[in-house]
């Protein structure tokens, strides 16, 4: 190699493009590797209405030696002001000003579209004993699929590897064996189209206990169940019908958006969400058409002699709904953790539902119990993974 | 080149800056994205290039940075300019790349440098395409993961090139025999004795890990060159981040002094050239940053103000250039970094305050700490110590191979754990013998952190005490092991 051809080296090969394609692709690996810690992520529940979300991975981060977050060092910044004078405030949202007491240590945060990550999430995932009812309604999926070729379209859509093979194509005829000459015969253009596939009618129905025993951390944990349910079930299905509900000792219906930001009070009658959610199917959903289905979250810190009630409105439930689905934040207090006496049993609700002959014995009512964040996404999974897959184990 | 840049160059070398033949580049932005992102044009394949190249790309298209110019540590250097600089933009660069040329050649950081690094670094490039093609991406981009994650550890003062250690010997010593042997050795204790030496392994703590796994471990031949490709390209860039303040000081002190006495310029071009300076050199909008750019600007400033004023008019530049030539960031700043120009400055330390109410959910609050030099100025070179990064050494090697770490920088923090069990799983896959990481955690106290066929874990201090003392009768074996011959 000779400096006379270094020139040629640097301008044409640009391997920024290809490295960035490769990251990308570790981000995407990183992401699916590290789901659980990922799916409780705030940031991406609090992330309403923007395309583009900006998710820590800690995962990705080039691994070597370095210093903790208590690296003695301080930083060092510049302007007006005396020792002891506040100059910042770090924490909350919004703040842009984040300052950092390392120097250097950034903690790495990649941009992520919110769709590809519901995707790569939910890839697997399916309501389950999805039945075909009369179709007065209907459920709708959509999909966006390359279906054909054609001469005529738009220039955004030329197909380049078709268009040069008939280029390729028409110079063989005049015996030439070279790529050129292109004429407006040659262009190819993809053409793309919606694709809807209909399936069956189906309704869901969220409750969610909202009573005083609900702690921030155990709401956050429903909340970012019920979040992605709802994502999921956006996306896959375009017409399934959601119904809120949000009870403490009586169960009211509410928009999406005060779902979301329930606050707590008083104490529990889980039966009033089923008792509400018994009746919504039975007025607007009937089975004939209708697949329903029922999940509810509670922590199961209920009132003793309403757990009677709860298995006989859960069991009238079963005769009107595809599945039903009782999902249990479990106890696990700072103070539990703490004096290492974690309390992970579960709560007599939970029991007297596991131990119900009936229920018990039904595939279709399905419970989970859920720890901490990171089990969310096991959950989701326990709630939705298809009917064979269940039947397969 | 036009006639312009050549007086520039000239001046340049008048006024004293002696840098390698600059041959200069105009390139379009894609082409600087690539060169930034890679530090060289052609490097092998990696994806953390690709992050740094997104990373350009973002902040250069969304305008919020511009990169003007970058130069390259190579005889012939090569410096690199935007196809969009204006032409007087493209003067003041050349006068600052002539500046960084300056350094490149004169700094005794540099002088060990590999000097044709475009080519070396083009020729790994190859010679990794070629290994991909033979052993497939995938094991290719775990060793090269691997060789990124210890190209820190270096050992600066033993250099690039390096000797293995010395074999394990036995060495013969005479006794001295002395006048009166005859009266006080009553025993008859031999005349020579044999001993073994270069019995500990390594000699002495190595710091150089890639290094010693190169040197060492059970590798294949093509995964040592990956490895060692790594390792001299860490060591052509380390005199780079050791001299980042100096470097932009430097460049940008000479392009000012450069344009202001070269008199080819209009007056439009001058005030065109005032206003991209003080861009250069602003002291930024970010309090919690302080632009490298300006600050090494402000210290060159000072030092020829203050040496003018000490030893007489003209004083100052030659002193400039004996520091362009002996300091680097950790030094310079020690030394120059005055009192007076904290205070001109207005340099602070900040951090978390502590006593403040904590009803303010999860948000902390940052205050001034100190404005004394002392504090300033080792705030600002201990992050530089070791390049930054934690200085782990090898210790020794146990038995069945086990290889023994230990973290030696705990006065300036505790090792991430995190980071370290993957960085332990990366020296697990190069040593396939068991490994244990002595080193503090956040309580202070002391722990092992081990990686064997289990997998990661970690072991505190009482719980190895017993083996400790084992170690310790060993150790005490071994002292008095001799061979004695009569």
């Amino acid at each position: 190699m000779t400096i006379d051809n270094f020139k040629d080296i640097w301008s044409l090969k640009k391997p920024g493009a290809r490295d960035s394609a490769r990251h990308k692709e570790r981000i995407r690996e990183a992401i699916k590797e590290n789901l659980h810690e990922l799916i409780a992520e705030e940031n991406i529940i609090s992330s309403s209405g923007k395309k583009q979300i900006k998710i820590p991975i800690r995962y990705l981060d080039s691994w070597r030696f370095k210093f903790g977050s208590n690296s003695k060092n301080k930083g060092v910044g510049h302007g007006e002001g005396k020792p002891g004078d506040i100059i910042a405030k770090e924490g909350g949202r919004g703040n842009g000003d984040k300052a950092g007491q390392n120097p250097g240590d950034e903690i790495y945060e990649e941009e992520v579209n919110i769709e590809e990550l519901i995707e790569i999430m939910l890839e697997d995932l399916d309501l389950p004993w999805l039945e075909e009812k009369e179709k007065s309604v209907e459920i709708e999926t959509e999909e966006t699929v390359f279906q054909d070729i054609a001469e005529k379209g738009l220039p955004a859509n030329i197909d380049k590897r078709r268009t040069i093979m008939e280029n390729l194509k028409r110079n063989a005829l005049k015996g030439k064996m070279r790529i050129g000459g292109f004429d407006l015969n040659d262009l190819r253009y993809k053409v793309w189209e919606q694709v809807i596939e209909k399936h069956s009618n189906a309704s869901v129905i969220l409750i969610m206990d909202r009573s005083g025993s609900m702690t921030s951390e155990k709401k956050y944990i429903v909340k970012s169940f019920f979040w992605w349910l709802v994502r999921f079930l956006e996306k896959k299905y375009s017409k399934v019908q959601l119904v809120f509900i949000a009870h403490d000792t009586e169960a009211r219906e509410v928009e999406e958006e005060n779902f979301f930001s329930i606050a707590e009070s008083g104490g529990t009658m889980v039966s009033s969400g089923f008792k509400l959610a018994k009746q919504i199917v039975e007025d607007r959903f009937p089975i004939s058409i209708w697949n329903n289905y029922v999940f509810a979250f509670s922590d199961g810190d209920n009132w003793p002699d309403d757990n009677d009630k709860c298995l006989e409105y859960v069991k009238s439930l079963m005769s009107l709904c595809q599945a039903v689905g009782y999902g249990e934040v479990q106890y696990s207090d700072w103070f539990y953790n703490w004096s290492g006496q974690a309390n992970s049993s579960d709560s007599p609700l939970m029991e007297d539902f596991t131990k119900d002959s009936e229920l018990a014995t039904n595939e279709r009512f399905i419970t989970a119990s859920i720890a901490s964040r990171e089990e969310v996404y096991e959950c989701l999974k326990e709630f939705l993974k298809g009917v064979g897959e269940k039947q397969n184990g | 080149m036009d006639k312009r840049t050549e007086e520039i160059l000239q001046l340049g070398k008048e006024m004293g800056l002696d840098s390698f033949p600059i041959i200069f580049e105009t390139v379009e932005r894609s082409t600087m994205f690539n060169v930034c992102a890679y530090g060289l044009p052609v490097r092998a394949r990696h994806w953390s290039y690709g992050r740094s190249y997104d990373h350009q790309k973002t902040y250069g298209e969304m305008g919020f940075s511009k990169i003007y110019e970058i130069i390259l540590n190579n005889n012939p250097s090569y410096a690199f300019m935007l196809d969009t600089n204006s032409e007087v933009q493209n003067l003041f660069i050349a006068a600052h790349c002539l500046g960084h040329g300056h350094v490149f050649k004169n700094n005794h950081m540099f002088q060990k440098t590999d000097r044709n690094m475009i080519r070396h670094a083009a020729e790994h490039a190859e010679r990794v395409e070629e290994y991909i093609g033979r052993y497939g991406f995938e094991k290719v981009e775990r060793i090269m993961d691997i060789g990124f994650a210890l190209d820190g550890h270096t050992s600066w003062s033993k250099g690039l090139y390096r000797k293995p250690y010395p074999e394990k010997s036995i060495r013969k010593r005479t006794r001295r025999s002395g006048e009166f042997d005859d009266l006080i050795r009553m025993d008859k204790s031999p005349s020579v004795i044999k001993e073994m030496v270069n019995n500990k392994f390594p000699p002495s703590p190595e710091k150089d890990l890639l290094w010693f796994f190169i040197n060492y471990a059970p590798l294949e031949d093509w995964e040592r060159d990956v490895l060692d490709m790594i390792r001299e390209e860490s060591y052509y860039f380390h005199p780079q981040m050791m001299t980042k303040i100096i470097h932009e000081g430097f460049a940008s002190y000479w392009h000012a002094e450069i344009m202001y006495h070269y008199d080819g310029l209009t007056p439009a071009e001058y005030l065109d050239f005032v206003r991209t300076h003080e861009k250069v050199v602003q002291p930024g909008s970010n309090p919690f940053r302080i632009n490298p750019y300006y600050l090494g600007f402000m210290i060159f400033r000072d030092i020829e103000r203050r040496w003018d004023k000490l030893e007489g008019k003209g004083a100052g530049k030659k002193k400039i250039f004996q520091v362009a030539q002996e300091e680097n960031d950790i030094s310079f700043i020690q030394n120059y970094l005055t009192a007076d120009l904290i205070a001109e400055l207005k340099l602070f330390t900040f951090g978390y305050a502590e006593d403040y109410p904590k009803d303010h959910l999860d948000e902390k609050f940052i205050e001034i700490k100190e404005k004394i030099r002392e504090e300033v100025v080792e705030a600002i070179v201990k992050p530089m110590y070791n390049g930054g990064v934690p200085k782990i050494v090898i210790t020794g090697v146990g038995r069945e191979g086990m290889l023994l770490l230990q973290h030696e920088s705990e006065e300036f923090g505790t090792l991430d754990f995190r980071f370290a069990e993957k960085t332990l799983e990366y020296i697990w896959d190069l040593w396939t013998a068991p490994i244990e990481l002595m080193a503090r955690d956040d309580a202070g106290e002391e722990q092992k952190l081990c990686f064997d066929e289990a997998g990661f874990y970690v072991r505190s201090a009482d719980e190895f005490g017993d083996e400790n003392q084992e170690e310790e009768e060993e150790k005490v074996e071994k002292k008095s092991w001799r061979l004695i011959i009569p």
